[in-house]
């Protein structure tokens, strides 16, 4: 009789009924797999790792009540249905009833992922937990181009570029961005959306490469359910700010690819009609905006402003929105406009750029910063400072206004630095890391740093500014040593006092256990290290075994860790090095 | 073709041919007449057709040409076959080409001389010839040689000489070499591509009706016009009515306008429903990126080249999958190129990944150790005085617990036994012995709070009367125990001897030697005492058989 011998009759029990493996289930269904694989990722269903693999482990299984959740899917009826119909029509072709395969055409059966959202989101808050992946891809595919041979359809990424570009519009409209980040791999931006962080990525806005083994139609169909969920988040949260959703745009502005623009205003102008509901109006007024800025550029961004200080917000989000109040952006033409646009506007400054439908031009006297990629300028305005665009970046991710000198244009940059990192717990800070810790603390204390000092060779006034930081709390540390040198001082005259009046010595207490306990520890013949030793022997042998494993690991990787921070300090050093020798 | 080729070998024509050379306008004229047989002309006529026969059958054209027959159509029964119903301007056409042809067959037979004996077997399968080296026999009877044929490495190399070499063909009847003209390629071309090998036939001529119809006196059918033709139809105004009532029914919809994707509140009540199905495991979110992948990071997080090739010694999983780059401006950025690929193994990752909740802790791998006591507590004995049992006037050597904690027995030389309560200090009894004490053991039974003390030769067993309400089996059991004579019969070799004590409660076992401890067994059942001799330390144990006790 083999060991899990099963009486016939007798019904499945544990692990072999609870689970089942793909291709089980596939056949339960019913479906094909592509059908299995698209109801899975609509639904969200996810394998399963049981305790025991019954099946072995070479296979991928599914929880039976996830498989019934599954069977149980008005989509799967609908997808059965599509398969009929494409039966239908390929007869129809063959048999080359044409009247018949065009009447069909006309009525391909359709689905709606609406209730599914419903349903994997019970609450709006789960929506917004669940954004990132469906940001980021959405951001992807508005930057891909569409390529009939892999199926992806130009109004797709058209509809892509919309839904992010009117999630940006909202973010930066109500001024939700906390973090943004230039890395390799495109932009990270992070936003705090009722009081979820909310973080994606953009893709650099270049030529994407595609490559060629890449199931594009999985991740279209991941696309699908994220472009139906973005819609109903955007609405939501279009109409928690009083707007319209399908944003109704500036034809012109969008022709002239400044969407984001386009959108922004939408939103702006609508705040200032509440009255008109009427789409055309909101049309014609978006037009009307567009011309006043031409005579006008101040007034209209000022207004704005005025506007939008109405709503309660949190200490968090006013500290973003002003950071760049009252500040005039210009971009250059090489600079990535989008992102930038969208950033300068969700903490609060006033942008325009380089090229057709801007709001103001190159000439304007209110600007002052100008963003430039070039190492040259044709004309340089003197009233405005020349900055590389990362300076926005960094002010944003340091909250305060940093000092331009180090950003000029032609300047070799200070580094980025990742605002995602938690400095302390990597245990690892990289040397401008502190100099802008330094420069937040002084803009948080509102002293001025003083200039000059004992160190000439000090060239920037970052370092200067670090420097006076650095003579405060030096003193600071100073002041503190001297209270505690009096202090001993204080004790040793009491001491000296009391042996003059004769009264026996009676040590502390506390002292006298300490150093009866050294003398015991000493007159063991064994040395202290191998005390230490023997001692951390016995605790791990007496831990259990599960516990053991588990120091292990976190050992392990406080030492990988403490490897990462090594190494970091190494190259520093040699990077000094080098440049001493090379001095 | 065949038989008109062979028809052609047999029967000797005796025409002079006029041969214009094309190449050089050179007219020769030759004597054909005794070579006729031999040598057919070789023609590049238009219309030649490759095959075996086909160089008699245009020589055969041509010569009729020659001799002014205008019966085109007739000497070219193969290729006209299917042009049989043909227009006339093709007609024309074709007899222009072959007015052309005129000129360009006859340079062939310039060459003439050169030109061996040609074929004389007929329609003869040339495998009969396969093994032979000659190929039939000339007017004389003598055995044509057949030529020598070039070896494949030759003829390789004859190939990749000539840049003709594509369009030339062996004719192994005529056991020759022959090189197609550009004319005959297209020909052949054409037909393997199905088409007719003419380019000026139009297989899609209009049909030209030569039925006269007119003039007919009768017509093909004398029925007069039927009246359906004229009235409209029963049975299609009866399907009107029945789809106009299907559409009033609604039975049949009409195809819908195309509705865009539509938007609404979709949590607009928000109702405290919770997600269908099983425990939902929020995918982990991905990692967030560090200094090092920042487009211009901080020069320490850039692996040297010494470093970077180290990499590649490394194992698959373990090289890292990002190695960090600087880039002077944020213009010089290109796009990543793993981002698609990045995005679709997240993808793979969110649907095809086993999903379990870990816990995760974040602790103090310290804390995880047992707490063990240090080395200055583990000392063997206590370093304050917490409490003095005073009372006994002499050295004090045995003291033991009772099995509850709560008294301690202790034996002094003084000659007594006291009994502690633990907690206080208090002294509970004394017994005053008038012998120093060995040795005192409590019972382990909590039931029967008895104490075993051993003083000199004896060993006396006392109720402590501690018990908690008065247990008379106690009393019983010490009691029972005074008739001594069974105790002395049954050991009367033996070394104890059992008696009631007088001065309190208990029994006295008196032992021939002094007894140093006594020892109970953890039931209470029996105890043992040892007896070390003079010198020699004699270990005895006594097993009392204590039936009274069970």
């Amino acid at each position: 009789m083999p060991k899990h011998y099963r009486p016939a009759g007798k019904k499945k029990e544990g692990n072999a009924a609870r689970y089942i493996t793909r291709s089980q289930a596939v056949k339960y269904l019913q479906v094909s797999l592509s059908v299995f694989r698209r109801l899975c990722i609509f639904k969200g269903v996810f394998p399963r790792d049981p305790k025991k693999k019954v099946k072995g482990n070479h296979h991928t299984y599914y929880h039976m009540k996830d498989i019934l959740f599954l069977k149980h899917e008005p989509l799967l009826d609908k997808f059965r249905e599509m398969r009929a119909y494409e039966k239908k029509v390929k007869k129809a072709v063959s048999k080359k009833n044409k009247d018949l395969a065009e009447r069909l055409l006309t009525r391909k059966p359709t689905y709606t992922l609406d209730m599914l959202i419903r349903e994997r989101y019970p609450k709006f808050i789960d929506a917004l937990r669940d954004l990132d992946d469906c940001l980021t891809m959405v951001h992807l595919f508005a930057a891909l181009p569409a390529i009939e041979r892999e199926n992806i359809q130009a109004e797709r990424i058209h509809n892509c570029r919309g839904l992010s570009l009117e999630w940006q519009a909202y973010i930066s409209r109500t001024h939700k961005l906390r973090k943004a980040f230039i890395s390799v791999k495109g932009i990270y931006y992070q936003a705090e959306v009722e009081g979820q962080k909310v973080t994606w990525l953009t893709p650099h806005a270049l030529q994407q490469v595609m490559p060629q083994d890449v199931d594009y139609k999985i991740m279209l169909t991941f696309l699908e359910f994220y472009e139906t969920l973005l819609g109903f988040v955007n609405l939501r949260l279009y109409h928690s700010i009083k707007l319209k959703y399908p944003p109704i745009l500036d034809p012109r502005l969008k022709a002239l690819a400044a969407d984001l623009y386009a959108l922004t205003r939408y939103a702006d102008a609508k705040d200032r009609a509440i009255g008109a509901n009427d789409e055309e109006s909101e049309l014609r007024l978006a037009q009307l905006q567009d011309q006043l800025p031409a005579n006008e550029p101040g007034a209209l961004m000022h207004l704005v402003e005025n506007v939008a200080d109405d709503n309660e917000d949190d200490e968090e989000t006013i500290a973003c929105k002003t950071l760049f109040q009252n500040k005039t952006f210009f971009l250059g033409r090489e600079v990535p406009r989008e992102s930038l646009l969208f950033v300068i506007t969700a903490f609060g400054g006033v942008v325009s750029w380089e090229g057709d439908g801007a709001p103001f031009d190159e000439s304007n006297q209110d600007i002052n910063y100008q963003i430039v990629d070039r190492p040259t300028q044709s004309h340089r305005f003197i009233s405005r400072d020349y900055v590389q665009p990362q300076w926005v970046f960094d002010c944003i991710n340091a909250r305060i206004i940093l000092p331009t000198e180090e950003y000029m244009v032609g300047k070799v940059l200070p580094p980025h630095l990742s605002p995602f990192v938690d400095n302390e717990a990597e245990g690892y800070v990289p040397e401008y890391g502190e100099t802008i810790k330094r420069l937040q603390a002084a803009a948080r204390k509102e002293i001025l740093p003083m200039p000059g000092g004992e160190h000439d060779d000090l060239e920037n006034s970052q370092n200067l500014l670090a420097e006076g930081i650095n003579d405060r709390t030096k003193a600071k540390a100073a002041a503190e040593k001297k209270q505690e040198m009096a202090l001993h001082e204080k004790q040793y005259h009491q001491e000296l006092k009391e042996e003059l009046e004769g009264m026996q010595y009676t040590p502390d207490p506390n002292i006298d256990d300490d150093v009866k306990s050294n003398v015991e520890e000493n007159t063991d013949d064994v040395s202290p290290e191998q005390l230490v030793k023997d001692d951390e022997n016995m605790a791990m042998l007496s831990m259990s075994r599960k516990q053991r494993g588990l120091y292990e690991a976190i050992k392990i990787s406080q030492q990988r860790k403490r490897a990462n921070v090594e190494t970091l300090e190494r190259r520093k050093k040699n990077i000094q090095k080098n440049k001493k020798t090379s001095d | 073709m065949k038989k008109n080729g062979k028809k052609n070998v047999l029967k000797p024509v005796e025409k002079e041919v006029v041969v214009v050379s094309e190449s050089d306008d050179e007219v020769v004229a030759s004597d054909s007449e005794h070579e006729s047989v031999e040598s057919p002309v070789v023609s590049d006529d238009d219309y030649e057709i490759f095959s075996e026969g086909n160089d008699d059958r245009n020589s055969d054209s041509e010569l009729d040409s020659g001799s002014g027959s205008e019966d085109e159509d007739g000497e070219h029964p193969s290729n006209e076959a299917g042009l049989s119903d043909g227009v006339d301007n093709f007609d024309q056409g074709d007899q222009s080409a072959s007015e052309d042809s005129r000129e360009v067959v006859d340079e062939s037979d310039s060459s003439e001389d050169e030109v061996g004996p040609r074929n004389t077997i007929g329609d003869v399968p040339l495998k009969w010839y396969e093994d032979e080296e000659h190929i039939g026999y000339d007017v004389a009877g003598k055995k044509i040689k057949k030529k020598e044929r070039l070896d494949k490495l030759d003829s390789f190399l004859a190939r990749t000489d000539d840049a003709n070499s594509w369009r030339k063909i062996m004719d192994d009847i005529e056991d020759e070499e022959v090189e197609l003209t550009k004319e005959e390629t297209k020909l052949i071309r054409r037909m393997l591509k199905g088409k007719a090998p003419h380019a000026d036939f139009d297989p899609h001529a209009p049909y030209v009706d030569w039925f006269a119809w007119d003039g007919a006196k009768h017509p093909l059918s004398n029925a007069p016009e039927p009246k359906r033709r004229f009235i409209p139809s029963k049975w299609e105004s009866k399907k009107v009515v029945k789809y106009i009532r299907a559409i009033r029914k609604g039975l049949i919809k009409f195809d819908k306008p195309k509705e865009e994707p539509r938007f609404y509140n979709l949590w607009g009540d928000e109702t405290e429903e919770s997600r269908h199905g099983l425990s939902y495991i929020p995918a982990p979110k991905a990692k967030l990126p560090g200094h090092d992948e920042s487009y211009n990071p901080s020069l320490e997080y850039i692996p040297t080249q010494e470093e970077i090739s180290a990499y590649q010694l490394m194992f698959e999983e373990d090289r890292p999958k990002f190695i960090p780059k600087r880039f002077t401006s944020l213009r010089s950025v290109p796009a990543y190129e793993k981002s698609v690929r990045e995005t679709f193994d997240r993808c793979l990752d969110l649907y095809l990944c086993p999903r379990a909740r870990k816990k995760r802790i974040n602790i103090d791998p310290e804390s995880l150790k047992p707490k063990l006591p240090s080395r200055k507590d583990l000392k063997p004995y206590p370093t304050t005085c917490y409490l003095e049992y005073k009372g006994h006037k002499g050295p004090v050597v045995s003291i033991c617990t009772d099995p509850v904690g709560q008294h301690i027995a202790s034996g002094s030389h003084d000659g007594t036994v006291r009994i502690w309560e633990v907690e206080t200090g208090r002294c509970i009894k004394v017994w005053e012995l008038g012998e120093p004490v060995q040795h005192v053991a409590w019972n382990p039974l909590p039931e029967f709070p008895i104490l075993a003390v051993s003083m000199g030769q004896d060993v006396l067993v006392l109720n402590t009367g501690l018990e908690k309400e008065e247990n008379k089996m106690i009393a019983d059991l010490l009691r029972v125990e005074t008739t001594p004579a069974p105790d002395d019969s049954e050991s009367a070799g033996s070394s104890v001897s059992w008696s009631q004590y007088d001065k309190y409660e208990g029994i006295r076992i008196k032992h021939f030697k002094t007894v140093s401890s006594v020892e109970w067994h953890r039931k209470g059942d029996y105890f043992s005492t040892v007896m070390p001799a003079d010198i020699l330390l004699i270990l005895q144990l006594v097993y009392l058989f204590a039936c009274t006790f069970s």
